[in-house]
């Protein structure tokens, strides 16, 4: 009788682990699982058609020769670090930022026009870094009053909000380029 | 007639030109893209909601984590641009510097987390993507983007701030601070 009780606890434990252990394995795989399809709805939803229409855009620039105007224009700006500074200051113009903002769609182009200007040796790669700041000082900028309210501001608060945000871009911007240009030291040079 | 192909073979090579560059792009990172996000999804499903609310209103107590950590949370767990959802564990004075903090995250964030703002990968990986045709390392790059981002995000948010307190009176008239606000509640 005192085995057979003993037997039976001994067991029970057993089935307690091994399904805890089931259950645990359980809610990895699902976890997982559920992150393909997340991953898999958001390439196909946001991620493969932007790259369809960067395609398009590098494509057509590449091919029609367009490049060297741009090179041209852009070369310069993107090739040393007074040219970044101007280059973010011009986005990050209270004025201009907001408009440039939506979708990171302005900073995306040059982002990628600026990769295919360092693929042909017109800007060095160290000019990276500082690059990734200078054409992004903007971001954001468009989306203030809608962010704001994501985090339950008041309406006065967004008010003040707005316009503090886009007079310490000018400001922020260009200290973040001068940092991220000291930060490249070494990285490719 | 010949003038007619030669237009046809011009209009088509636009598109052939874009088609290769749309294959290198879809074969070179994405594939590496899908599976990170996929382990990242998943882990932000087990660690859960609740742990990630506690993490962020624990980082709003003070000035430096509120600028450094607390977006960093915010971003990587609840991504672009649920992330600013963050901005009620805060006083409205803070709401404006905490915003401009948060979504200047949202691009450095990218090279190592693409799951953050999967939507806007392209100002990292434009330029990546051309240092790696040219054989460098992009590692490095990304590794040195997240810190310098983390560096200004919290000078951002300090700077924000600072303006902020500084636009207040003059905009809401002399003598208005935002604290009121937190008070008055209700109101929206």
């Amino acid at each position: 009788m005192m085995t057979n009780k003993k037997g039976s606890t001994g067991l029970k434990k057993m089935s307690d682990l091994l399904g805890g252990f089931g259950r645990g394995i359980g809610k990895v795989v699902n976890a997982l699982y559920d992150g393909g399809r997340k991953t898999i709805d958001m390439m196909i939803r946001n991620i493969i058609p932007f790259i369809a229409f960067i395609a398009f855009v590098i494509g057509l620039i590449l091919y029609t020769g367009a490049g060297e105007a741009i090179a041209k224009g852009l070369a310069p700006l993107a090739s040393n670090i007074g040219g970044l500074i101007i280059l973010g200051l011009i986005v990050g113009f209270p004025v201009l930022s907001p408009v440039l903002g939506p979708g990171a769609v302005v900073a995306q182009v040059i982002g990628t026009l600026v990769g295919t200007l360092i693929i042909a040796g017109e800007i060095p790669p160290q000019m990276a870094l500082p690059a990734f700041f200078a054409i992004d000082v903007q971001v954001g900028c468009d989306f203030i009053p809608v962010g704001l309210s994501l985090g339950e501001a008041k309406p006065k608060t967004v008010q003040v909000g707005v316009p503090a945000v886009l007079f310490s871009r000018e400001i922020t911007g260009v200290i973040a380029i001068i940092i991220a240009y000291f930060a490249s030291f070494g990285l490719y040079s | 007639m010949n003038a007619l192909a030669n237009g046809a073979s011009y209009f088509i090579g636009i598109f052939q030109e874009g088609g290769k560059v749309f294959v290198s792009l879809i074969g070179g990172i994405l594939p590496t893209v899908i599976v990170l996000m996929t382990a990242v999804y998943a882990l932000i499903t087990l660690i859960g909601e609740e742990k990630v609310e506690l993490w962020g209103r624990k980082a709003s107590k003070n000035v430096i984590t509120r600028y450094t950590i607390m977006p960093i949370i915010a971003m990587f767990f609840l991504t672009n641009p649920m992330a600013y959802t963050f901005g009620k564990f805060l006083p409205e004075k803070y709401k404006p510097a905490f915003y401009d903090s948060a979504v200047s995250f949202c691009h450095p964030i990218t090279g190592l987390f693409p799951h953050a703002n999967p939507g806007e990968l392209f100002v990292y990986l434009g330029i990546a993507t051309g240092l790696e045709k040219i054989g460098l390392p992009i590692g490095g790059l990304a590794i040195r983007y997240l810190l310098v981002g983390i560096v200004v995000i919290f000078i951002r948010g300090i700077v924000t701030e600072k303006i902020t307190a500084f636009l207040t009176p003059r905009i809401l008239g002399d003598g208005v601070l935002l604290d009121s606000l937190d008070e008055e509640g209700g109101e929206k």
